[in-house]
């Protein structure tokens, strides 16, 4: 029942609580002089202090005890009792600094003090003409009379209630009530609270500015008793049927007021107290002192509502066990810091990765394209060259035959002789014809699939693809070819495959030339886009440009005479033009050809 | 038979080149025999006649350059003239190291092709009177002794038959014996002739 003083107590929480203490001793030095005047002077008598738990006032809490403070300085004359009274933290302050020897409170702020300052219970009180000890405290929910819609608990949801402090005894044991009825009173609910005295509950509630008050047990009827209040101004909600305690009660009942000594307080003094209680004799006000309840029913409450002593960890709670464990806490500090810049570089990595593996798809994809671009391309180069194969041969056999035929007749063979021969010429003559034709048609008959296409994209392809034969044959190429060109509805490889052959014309055209240039400018306007391919070269030769996009025809000496007429059969299937004239002032060729934009197809 | 007319193989696999080509040389008076292969080619090949292959690069089967090799293998006298379709440096470059006449592009100019067959036709007749003369002489010095050829050789070197006889460690007596065999089967009276007869088979052969 007593714990020794000075004994430490094994809590996990004990450094929370020394702090605590140290927290209240410095709450207690600012109030000290208040709290025990009379407390330093240590003259013989010796001094017991004695801290009352004030609810209504410091006058109130006096009179209350009165009757006990009068036995117990009759009954142990060689002490001197000083009386102190005070709110629960002031009390618990007290405590803290030593400055008390015994407290009268109520029970919840006894477990406080049993939890943390190893108080012990030495009495309980008892009203003779009341319940029995276990059963003496509880609290009453009122509100005012007039309002006939409040009947129980549940009506008050949401509504404003007004209650000493959220560590007031009366509000936690209604607080456990209402959350019966499934209502957190600080959740659920406005509460307002009013302070101490509790007659500030009712005043509040007369007042209007709550509509319902939590107040002790036995309070309000003692007030009317007094005259502070009205017997019918004020009805109890969720009244429950109390057994012996003549107050209407809300909630279910608590052990009355504990004697409590504090854990300093000598073991010796402690008993002469107890049995100074015990032997008691009940004075005018039917109070007296019993065996010490066990409190379980007021442990159990506070159990349900997770407070004082079972509040979850405070904030300093945690700080504190973090101080304690400081190197511990620094080792795992500096894992967790570790772990987060090892995270956070894993992460990084891994994006970096991610990034570089896009990136290298991307160039990949890019590669493949340019490779089929450029076989293509290249396909459609072999297929010119192996054309021109099919064609040379018949041509070769015509020239052949006519050149033998030349020299019989200088030889004076007789034109029967050759007739046969020169029949073998027209022979050849059609079949290179058959092979032209069917080129173009070929080229006509078989479009390659004309889908919208971005001519930006496509035109810089093209002069992107024709740049390392630009630079290596010194040649520079100037283009001017704007964002966001309209759509074209073309095979994109055949556009591509014109820009290059004119292109390839410009450089082999410019050869010659000092300074190399060529201009590539595109542009859109009345509904077809125009694109020019300008070379600074001797321009071209008189006549030639009739006959430039004939088949064969060329005046390069290894060309096929192939490019430019498959290209103007090409831009007409497209539904453009080719053409080409000699610049002003003789510097050089310019090959223009339109294509249509696609609005102007679909009008069309 | 050295003295027989040339012959100009055509190989083309397009017969109507292969015509043209048959048609133009017989205008100025050649043979031509016209393959349409290059097995057509060896099959038909008489490697006795001074001869030139006019021979187009691209062909089915053996390509015009193989053929150029397997007719060096066969230390062929036939001179070879490329005919192409489209110039292809890379290969003309290979067929003129291979020894080919010339590398002409179709369609090609008479003159030029006329030209180049008279070169080669000629090149051809004289390599196969190089060779008739090795051959000859080839069977003149297979009717000797071992020990004729040796004096033979060193007759020729100029030696007299006593320095003849001090190499081969042999009496003077024995290289003259040596010397009256091999006049008499070259039919010659003096060392001046059998010196003439070994060095030019075809001059006074007899056989």
């Amino acid at each position: 029942m007593y714990m020794p003083a000075g004994k430490v107590r094994r809590d996990p929480r004990s450094r929370a609580v020394r702090t605590k203490r140290t927290f209240a001793f410095i709450f207690a030095a600012a109030v000290g002089g208040l709290a025990s005047v009379g407390a330093a002077n240590g003259e013989p008598p010796a001094e017991v202090r004695i801290g009352v738990l004030a609810y209504r006032g410091a006058e109130s809490a006096d009179g209350a005890w009165q009757s006990t403070f009068d036995y117990l300085s009759a009954a142990l004359p060689q002490y001197r009792f000083t009386i102190t009274t005070g709110t629960a933290p002031f009390l618990t302050a007290a405590v803290a600094a030593h400055r008390l020897d015994f407290v009268i409170t109520n029970p919840g702020h006894f477990l406080e003090l049993k939890v943390d300052y190893s108080a012990s219970a030495l009495a309980t009180e008892e009203d003779l003409e009341g319940p029995p000890p276990a059963e003496a405290i509880g609290a009453t929910v009122f509100a005012p009379a007039a309002r006939a819609e409040l009947q129980t608990l549940s009506d008050l949801r949401s509504l404003r209630i007004a209650a000493a402090s959220p560590d007031a005894f009366g509000f936690r044991a209604a607080s456990r009530e209402f959350l019966d009825h499934g209502i957190d009173p600080l959740k659920n609910m406005t509460t307002d609270f009013v302070g101490f005295p509790v007659d500030e509950i009712v005043k509040a509630v007369r007042a209007g500015r709550a509509d319902a008050g939590i107040i002790r047990s036995c309070v309000l009827e003692r007030m009317v008793a007094e005259g502070a209040a009205r017997d019918e101004e004020f009805r109890v909600i969720g009244r429950k049927p109390s057994s012996d305690l003549r107050c209407q009660v809300s909630t279910r009942l608590y052990p009355g007021w504990p004697f409590v000594k504090v854990a300093q307080t000598s073991p010796a003094l402690a008993q002469q107290l107890s049995k100074a209680l015990f032997s008691m004799q009940p004075g005018a006000d039917e109070k007296a002192w019993v065996e010490p309840d066990d409190y379980a029913s007021v442990q159990d409450l506070y159990r349900t509502l997770k407070v004082g002593p079972y509040a979850p960890f405070t904030k300093l709670g945690l700080l504190d066990l973090i101080f304690e464990h400081r190197y511990w806490a620094a080792v795992v500090i500096m894992a967790a810091l570790w772990w987060l810049v090892h995270g956070v570089r894993v992460s990084y990595l891994v994006r970096q990765r991610t990034r570089e593996l896009q990136l290298a798809h991307e160039a990949a994809r890019l590669r493949g394209e340019q490779m089929e671009h450029t076989v293509r391309l290249s396909l459609m180069g072999e297929m010119a060259s192996s054309l021109a194969h099919e064609i040379n041969q018949p041509l070769a056999a015509i020239l052949t035959y006519a050149r033998g035929c030349e020299r019989r007749i200088a030889g004076g063979a007789d034109a029967d002789s050759l007739r046969e021969v020169v029949g073998r010429i027209a022979v050849q003559a059609e079949r290179a014809g058959d092979i032209v034709r069917r080129m173009r048609e070929f080229v006509r008959k078989n479009p390659a699939p004309q889908v919208p296409i971005d001519p930006t994209a496509a035109l810089r392809d093209a002069v992107a693809l024709f740049e390392p034969t630009a630079a290596n044959a010194g040649l520079e190429v100037i283009a001017d070819i704007p964002d966001g060109l309209p759509k074209i509805r073309a095979d994109r490889l055949q556009i591509e495959e014109i820009v290059l052959n004119l292109l390839q014309n410009a450089l082999e055209a410019v050869a010659a030339q000092p300074d190399r240039k060529v201009w590539i400018v595109a542009a859109a306007a009345a509904g077809r886009l125009d694109i020019s391919v300008r070379d600074n070269g001797p321009g071209l030769a008189p006549g030639a440009a009739a006959r430039l996009f004939d088949p064969f025809f060329t005046t390069k000496s290894n060309g096929l005479g192939l490019g430019l007429s498959l290209s103007r059969t090409i831009v007409e299937a497209h539904g453009g033009q080719l053409s080409v004239a000699t610049n002003a002032a003789d510097t050089g060729a310019t090959f223009r050809f339109y294509l249509p934009l696609m609005e102007d197809v679909a009008r069309a | 038979m050295p003295d027989a007319a040339p012959v100009i193989y055509i190989v083309d696999d397009d017969p109507a080149v292969r015509d043209a080509v048959g048609f133009l040389v017989s205008s100025v008076g050649y043979e031509y025999v016209s393959c349409a292969s290059g097995k057509e080619l060896f099959d038909r090949l008489d490697a006795a006649r001074p001869c030139c292959i006019v021979l187009d690069v691209r062909l089915p089967g053996l390509s015009g350059l193989e053929i150029q090799r397997e007719l060096q293998s066969r230390n062929a006298t036939a001179g070879v003239i490329f005919i192409t379709g489209h110039g292809d440096i890379p290969k003309a470059v290979r067929a003129m190291r291979l020894g080919a006449v010339d590398f002409l592009e179709k369609p090609f100019d008479d003159q030029v092709l006329l030209d180049r067959i008279s070169d080669a036709l000629s090149a051809s007749g004289e390599a196969l009177a190089r060779n008739a003369k090795q051959r000859s002489l080839a069977r003149r010095l297979e009717g000797l002794t071992e020990r004729e050829r040796e004096v033979l050789a060193l007759v020729i070197a100029g030696k007299t038959s006593k320095a003849i006889a001090v190499d081969l460690d042999i009496s003077a007596k024995t290289v003259d014996n040596h010397r009256a065999n091999l006049m008499a089967k070259a039919g010659v009276n003096s060392v001046a002739q059998l010196i003439a007869w070994a060095q030019n088979p075809s001059d006074g052969d007899t056989g």
